[in-house]
Order: C-alpha cells, then sequence, then structure tokens
C-alpha cells in the first residue's frame, strides 16, 4: 500500500506541475507595449527639388470573388476604361462568393480583408472611387464612368509619382510628392503590388464557370502596413519629398505580369488624394 | 469520407439483421426524437409568417455496446431548422459519431466525444439540444484510472459547430485524485477531499486584425491561448465546501473587444445538508473568461468552457420570464439557498407538514475602469461592485392539504437589467405570485391549475427601442393540465399582458403516451423571448401556430 501511495504521489506530484508547465509553456505571453505590430515595409523619406508636373489620378477599388456570378459584368465596364490616370485594383471578398474553388489559387490577402471589413462590404461585385464612402457602386457599375471621369477633373493637391524596380523576389519603389497647394492633415502613403493576367476559375452571369477567365489587376500584396505609411512632411505647397521603400513578394506571384500601385491618403479620413500606378523594372545582374 | 468508412464499419458489425439487442453478443439502443412547428405572422406578438410553411427538428441516436466496446451515431435533420435555431443547422446528415473503449483502467473514445473538467470553466465540450447547443470536440479522449480515487484525462480535438470543425485545435489535460480512497488513514475519515487541477490550450492561425488605437497596425496575437484550473472538493459531516479557481492567459478575440487582459475566475460553494434541512451560500467572480477555439467567433458556439450560473432556474413561467445570461467578459454574485421540512404535528406543519424553500441571489458587473480599445490592455478592475445585472428573492411553500391535494405557492420579486441581453432600457422590477394546485382526482386521473401574476415597472412601447421589449408590463396567466388514465394529457393556458404590455399567448396541447413513445400536438402562440438553460440561452422568436413533438426509444 505504501509503494501505492509513494508511487501515486510520484505520478501526481509529476502530472500537477507537469500541467502548469505544459500552461507557462502553451501559452504565448505578449508582453505590454508589444500588443501590436507594423509589419509593413518602411518607407524612408527625404527631401527633394521639387521638379513634378503634377497629374490627378483616380484610385477605383473593386471587390470580386470567383463564385460572383455578377463580377464578369462589372468587370467588362470597367475595362472600358482606356485612361491610363485610372489606377484600378481589383480584391477577392474574403468570404462567400470570394472562396477560391476546389484547385484554384487563392487570390484573398490580408490587406484585401482588412479593407474589405472596413468597407463593411457584404455584396460584390462592389466598388468606390477615392475610398469615398458617400458612394458604392454595385452591379454592373454603369453609372461609375461618369464619376470617374468626373474625379478626373479635379486639381490634384499633391503630384505623385513612382518607379519600381525588381528582382529576385524583391522590388523597391521610389516614390517622389510635390505640394502643389497647402495640405496640413497628416497624410500616408500605401504601397501596393497588383497582379494581371491571371487564369482561373470564374462563375459566369449564365451561372456557367469559365475555367480560362482572366483576372486583372487583383492585389496580391499590400506592401506598406494596411493603412498605409506615415508622410514625413509639413505639407506646405512647393515642398518635394522622395520615399524609398523595399519589400519582398512571395514566389507564386508572377512580377513579370504585376506592377506596383501607390496612393496618398488623408490619415483621418481615408480619402485618396491621388495615386500612381507604374511597371516594374527589371535591374539586369552584373556578371 | 471518415465518415463513409464509420458508418460502413459500424454496419458491418451490427450485421445484416438490425433488432435491439443480441448483435455479435451486443446490444443497440437508442432514441428518436422529432420536433415540428408550423407558423403564420401575428403582428401583436411579433411572429412572422414561416415560407417554408412546416419547419423540423429531427434526430436519431443509435448506441451500440458489447462489452468494454462501444459505437454511437447520431442522425439530425434540420429541414428547415426550428424557430430560433440558426440558419446554419439547415440541413441533414450524420452529425456525430465515435467508437469508444472503456475499461477497468482505460477509457478511450476516438471521434466525437462530450467531456468536462471541474465545474467547466476551462473546459466543458457538450450538447444542449433545447439551446441548440453542440459543442462536441471530434478528435481522441483517453482517460486513465491507475489506481481508485484517481482519474487522469486528456482530450485533443477541434470543436463542432453546425456542419462543420472551428479552426481552433483544442489540447487538454486533467487530473483529479480522491484522497479518502488513496490514503490508508483516511479510508475511515470524516474529512472528504478530491484535489484537481487541469489545463487546456488551445491553438489558432494568426490572423489580421487591425489596432483600434492605431490602424496602421495588427494585433500580435497570442496563437496559443491557455487555462488553468485549480481545485479542491472538501467535506465534512454535513458540510461540504467545492471551490474552483482559473486563469486564462491573454485572449483578444471578438468576446472582449480584442483586449490582452488576463481572465480569471473563482467559484465557492459551501453547502450543508441534513434530514429535513438544506442550506447553500455561493459565490462567483468572472473576469473576461470567455473561453473559444476560434477568436473571431461571437454568439454561442465554439465556447471550450462554460461558467456556471449562480442564479436559481426557475421553471414556472413569469418566474423564468427574465432568465439570468452569464456574463461572460465579467460579473461577480451571490445566491444563498435555504430547504427547510416542518414536520408534521409542528405549529407550521400541521397535520401533514410543510415545504419552506427560500432562494436569494445577486449579480452585479465588475467595477472596471476602460484603458484602451483592441489591442491594449483593455481596462482595470477595481475591488468596488459595477452595475446591478440581476437579483431575485424568492421564497416557496408547498403543503399537502390531504393525500389527494397539495398546493405550492411562491412569492419572487426580481430586478432584471436588460444590459445582460444586450439590449437597452432600465432596470425591470417584477413581482410574481403563483400558486399550484395539484388534485389527484383518483388512481391515474389528476388535475393541476396554475395561477400566476407579474407586475412590473416596465412598460411595452413599440415607438421606443428602450421600450421595445414585449415580455414588459403585468400580466397573469391560468393553466389547466388534466392527466387521464397512464396514456392521455390535456392542458390549456393562457398569458395576458393586462397593463402596459402586449400579447395575449394561448395554448392548448394534448398528448398521448404508450411505454417509451411520446405524442404531444399543440396550438398556440410562444412569446418571444430568452431560452436559458444554465446561464447559456437562446433567443427564442414569437410564433403563432401548430407545434407537435414525438419521442420513442428503444
Amino acid at each position: 500500500m505504501k509503494k501505492i501511495f509513494i508511487g501515486l504521489m510520484g505520478l501526481m506530484g509529476r502530472v500537477l506541475p507537469l500541467s502548469i508547465i505544459l500552461g507557462l509553456w502553451s501559452c504565448d505571453k505578449i508582453e505590454e507595449g508589444e500588443y501590436t505590430v507594423y509589419d509593413g515595409a518602411q518607407v524612408t523619406w527625404t527631401t527633394a527639388a521639387a521638379s513634378l508636373t503634377p497629374v490627378q489620378r483616380v484610385y477605383v477599388e473593386k471587390f470580386t470573388g470567383p463564385r460572383c456570378s455578377n463580377c464578369p459584368t462589372a468587370d467588362a465596364t470597367l475595362s472600358t476604361i482606356h485612361d491610363e490616370r485610372v489606377v484600378m485594383v481589383s480584391i477577392n471578398h474574403p468570404t462567400g462568393q470570394g472562396m477560391p474553388y476546389p484547385g484554384q489559387p487563392d487570390m484573398r490577402t490580408d490587406g484585401g480583408t482588412v479593407w474589405d471589413k472596413w468597407y463593411g462590404i457584404n455584396s460584390i461585385p462592389a466598388a468606390y472611387i477615392n475610398r469615398d464612402l458617400s458612394q458604392q457602386y454595385l452591379g454592373d457599375m454603369s453609372n461609375i464612368i461618369g464619376d470617374i471621369n468626373q474625379a478626373l477633373t479635379v486639381q490634384p493637391v499633391i503630384a505623385l509619382e513612382a518607379s519600381a524596380y525588381g528582382g529576385l523576389g524583391e522590388v523597391d519603389v521610389v516614390i517622389e510628392m510635390q505640394f502643389v497647394k497647402d495640405y496640413t492633415q497628416p497624410l500616408t502613403v500605401t504601397v501596393a503590388l497588383v497582379e494581371d493576367s491571371l487564369v482561373y476559375c470564374q462563375l459566369l452571369p449564365d451561372n456557367s464557370i469559365d475555367s480560362n477567365y482572366v483576372h486583372n489587376h487583383m492585389l496580391r500584396k499590400v506592401a506598406t502596413g494596411f493603412w498605409g505609411a506615415d508622410v514625413d512632411a509639413s505639407g506646405t505647397a512647393g515642398e518635394a519629398l522622395m520615399g524609398r521603400v523595399d519589400f519582398s513578394v512571395d514566389s507564386d506571384v508572377n512580377l513579370e505580369k504585376s506592377h506596383v500601385v501607390v496612393f496618398l491618403s488623408d490619415k483621418a479620413t481615408r480619402k485618396v488624394l491621388n495615386c500612381v500606378q507604374c511597371n516594374i523594372i527589371f535591374e539586369v545582374e552584373e556578371k | 469520407m471518415i465518415k463513409r468508412i464509420f458508418t460502413l464499419a459500424l454496419l458491418a458489425a451490427l450485421g445484416s439483421t438490425v433488432s435491439a439487442q443480441g448483435l455479435l453478443g451486443g446490444h443497440v439502443t437508442g432514441n428518436v426524437q422529432m420536433d415540428g412547428q408550423m407558423s403564420s405572422a401575428d403582428s401583436i406578438i411579433g411572429a412572422q409568417d414561416v415560407p417554408e410553411k412546416l419547419l423540423m427538428n429531427a434526430r436519431a441516436d443509435v448506441l451500440y455496446t458489447n462489452g468494454d466496446f462501444s459505437a454511437g451515431l447520431r442522425f439530425e435533420l434540420y429541414q428547415n431548422p426550428l424557430l430560433g435555431f440558426d440558419a446554419k443547422y439547415s440541413g441533414q446528415g450524420l452529425a456525430n459519431y465515435f467508437v469508444a473503449y472503456n475499461g477497468e483502467k482505460l477509457s478511450i473514445t476516438a471521434g466525437h466525444f462530450y467531456e468536462q473538467f471541474g465545474s467547466g470553466m476551462i473546459l466543458r465540450a457538450y450538447e444542449d439540444r433545447y439551446l441548440g447547443l453542440d459543442n462536441a470536440l471530434l478528435g481522441m479522449n483517453v482517460q486513465l484510472r491507475p489506481v481508485p480515487g484517481v482519474t487522469i484525462k486528456g482530450v485533443i480535438g477541434r470543436q463542432k459547430i453546425f456542419w462543420e470543425y472551428g479552426e481552433g485545435l483544442v489540447r487538454g489535460i486533467d487530473g483529479e485524485v480522491n484522497l479518502n480512497s488513496i490514503l490508508g488513514f483516511m479510508k475511515e475519515s470524516k474529512f472528504r477531499t478530491t484535489l484537481g487541477a487541469g489545463f487546456v490550450s488551445k491553438y489558432e492561425d494568426d490572423e489580421v486584425i487591425p489596432s483600434s488605437a492605431n490602424p496602421e497596425m495588427r494585433l500580435n496575437l497570442p496563437l496559443n491561448v491557455g487555462a488553468t484550473s485549480l481545485r479542491a472538493d472538501l467535506g465534512y459531516g454535513n458540510w461540504s465546501l467545492q471551490t474552483e479557481y482559473v486563469m486564462k492567459g491573454q485572449d483578444p478575440n471578438a468576446i472582449n473587444g480584442y483586449v490582452y487582459h488576463p481572465g480569471q475566475a473563482l467559484l465557492l460553494n459551501l453547502i450543508y445538508s441534513q434530514r429535513g434541512f438544506s442550506a447553500s451560500v455561493q459565490a462567483k467572480r468572472i473576469d473576461n473568461m470567455g473561453f473559444k477555439s476560434v477568436r473571431s467567433q461571437s454568439g454561442e458556439m465554439l465556447y471550450i468552457n462554460y461558467l456556471p450560473a449562480i442564479t436559481k432556474n426557475h421553471t414556472y413561467a413569469f418566474l423564468s420570464m427574465y432568465p439570468y445570461a452569464t456574463q461572460v467578459n465579467g460579473e461577480q454574485g451571490l445566491q444563498a439557498d435555504v430547504m427547510y421540512k416542518f414536520k408534521k404535528g409542528s405549529f407550521l406543519g400541521g397535520e401533514t407538514g410543510l415545504d419552506l424553500h427560500l432562494n436569494g441571489s445577486v449579480v452585479y458587473g465588475l467595477d472596471t475602469t476602460v484603458t484602451g480599445g483592441a489591442g491594449t490592455e483593455g481596462y482595470s478592475v477595481n475591488s468596488g461592485l459595477g452595475e446591478t445585472l440581476y437579483g431575485d428573492v424568492s421564497v416557496e411553500i408547498a403543503k399537502k392539504l390531504s393525500k389527494a391535494v397539495k398546493y405550492t405557492v411562491t412569492y419572487a420579486y426580481q430586478v432584471f437589467n436588460p444590459v445582460v441581453e444586450n439590449e437597452p432600457g432600465d432596470l425591470h422590477h417584477n413581482h410574481i405570485v403563483v400558486a399550484d394546485v395539484l388534485w389527484k382526482v383518483n388512481k391515474g386521473h389528476s388535475l393541476r391549475f396554475e395561477a400566476e401574476w407579474m407586475g412590473s415597472d416596465s412598460h411595452y412601447d413599440a415607438n421606443d427601442p428602450a421600450h421595445s421589449d414585449r415580455r414588459a408590463g403585468d400580466w397573469i396567466m391560468g393553466l389547466v393540465e388534466w392527466n387521464i388514465g397512464t396514456h392521455w394529457f390535456l392542458s390549456a393556458s393562457d398569458q395576458y399582458a393586462y397593463n402596459d404590455g402586449i400579447g395575449n399567448y394561448y395554448n392548448f396541447t394534448v398528448g398521448y403516451t404508450s411505454g417509451a413513445t411520446r405524442l404531444q400536438v399543440g396550438y398556440g402562440k410562444q412569446r418571444e423571448g430568452l431560452l436559458c438553460i444554465g446561464g447559456v440561452c437562446r433567443l427564442v422568436p414569437a410564433s403563432n401556430g401548430l407545434t407537435f413533438s414525438l419521442t420513442t426509444s428503444f
């Protein structure tokens, strides 16, 4: 009996501390001050000479999904826009009609999901111009063309240009911005990677599935924080800045069919003030 | 695929001849339940039309046992779910399956299983068909009993949610030792001691959740969240004390607003019991103990743990009209309960004796200071009491007037804060009186009469969101129930809001019982409200029409 008791106490003496040890070991502890992280790429700013010609562009965010039968109709409407001043980003809705078909590529992204939740998207297709929440475009989006043209007539507050250089799964982006007018509200700059000519299944309006549907402007990565990186500027007219940011790209992204989208937003309202897209220039490796 | 293999294997084991007993030396038992509902619109009580005309929940459980081996499965059907059950239940199929070995020192279950560690505050996988709740774990459950009085449990699995499984992985270990069983000198002792400890951890993949304070930042989420329990069950003579303390690591989730404040809870239950008298005092304090296997899940599904309620689970209609729903983010409360039997021949007992039952409970929120939103510690807890959430006192007297007639009279006073149902509005103060008389007319025949009254300072106003609760106002109710022989019963009841309220809820029910089979058909109006069992609640919407239920077992 005594042996059994000693054995049992030994067993429990191991089990109980073990459960506590397991508890400490299996429970992640986040230190205070580290509850939040910025996992976007850092932008470094330097002053620059004022040399840009102001061009007002329009940022169009469209939420789509492979199981959305009306999305091809919206794609067709938006494909009639050939103005290079229109910067388009297609975001895969995270649930429901945005779910990928089995065996098909998953185009959902963390950044796209955050933006989708912020808008409160509950049906697709849906689109917004310059993150202006006052007008949502649904269905065939026949009314969006006129509003895009209207937005292009606005005089720019800030001139914005960018160039991108790629190679070995890395992209370096140079951002040039210049205040045309005073704008002293805090700004953020967002850098995103968008891929074209992606071929995967898409539900069509007649409820058939087109396995060779070509998807363009698909958001693949938000390189900065999802709500952008702070712009280190005073905001007085004439001020010019140059920002540099570099980021890595997952291997499933075809950089040769991708381009970089950069947009400036008011930090408080998140409205987009100006934007630009640029192709990626591939640097030739020196031997 | 696994389900199909399992089903085929089970059917093969059962053989081609299905009968209740004697299969391959084993034993087959089961039960079937079908509940149907038809409802049409009624704007006064808020009932909606049912487009399908007929809704049905049904289930069939089959259990095969053969010595230490058992296997079971459950088929469920929701075509479509009854009103108040989540539409995600829609469908039919195999909802539960398992195989198990249950030996003297070892038990193993593979498949779906239900389990509880201690009082359930760190782990309780359970099912309640009336709440529409089934958080069974699909995985493995191993229990070791190396010697009498010692139990060690280990579980791993994913939680069921409707027809799918949550992405979070749940692991747990629990040990319990009854010292009276393993210590020779305590075998005959009046001291009874059982000690236990458990640990549960859940793992979930990372996801992007923006910080409310700093939107360009995302939360640095703990992927492994653990909860530990220490408990003791002590007894001496007529006294017993059950206590459990649990703590939970940082667990930012949708219920707590994604804050990093750690969780903890304490449960105490002191009981004294002797022939004809019992008394108990229960105390509970909860701070941020909502523990789910999927952090973004709100509602009642995917809870890993269960936080026991310490308010009385009333059964009479008006007493249970405002049930208390446990506030997992924080509450503290007390309950006291006394039962006393006045003996025959005593001053109050008279010729037949008298039963007295007193109960009182009060629940407050925590006194907190908010320090931030998502991505912060969230709040700090002060030592005082928060807002009043719930309170009730009740006095129940039960007495036999003769061999044939027994009555029960209850008075209760309730204070109810709509915030526990996430609704706006002021505190409701309710006085309730219930009289219940049972008359055994002759052998096999009995009549039961019930009369209830509730006076409340609340009122109903369809145009004011703060007063849109259809339970508000003053109510009366009458019920007659007639049991005819051993097979039939009839009942008729009516609840009527006669002042400051709305609605007239009449119901007629007829039932027939034969052996293990029972059929019941009802017609009438169902009041909108919460159905709560043990502090866990389901919203029952108003309905107007026919209901029927068939249950049988074999």
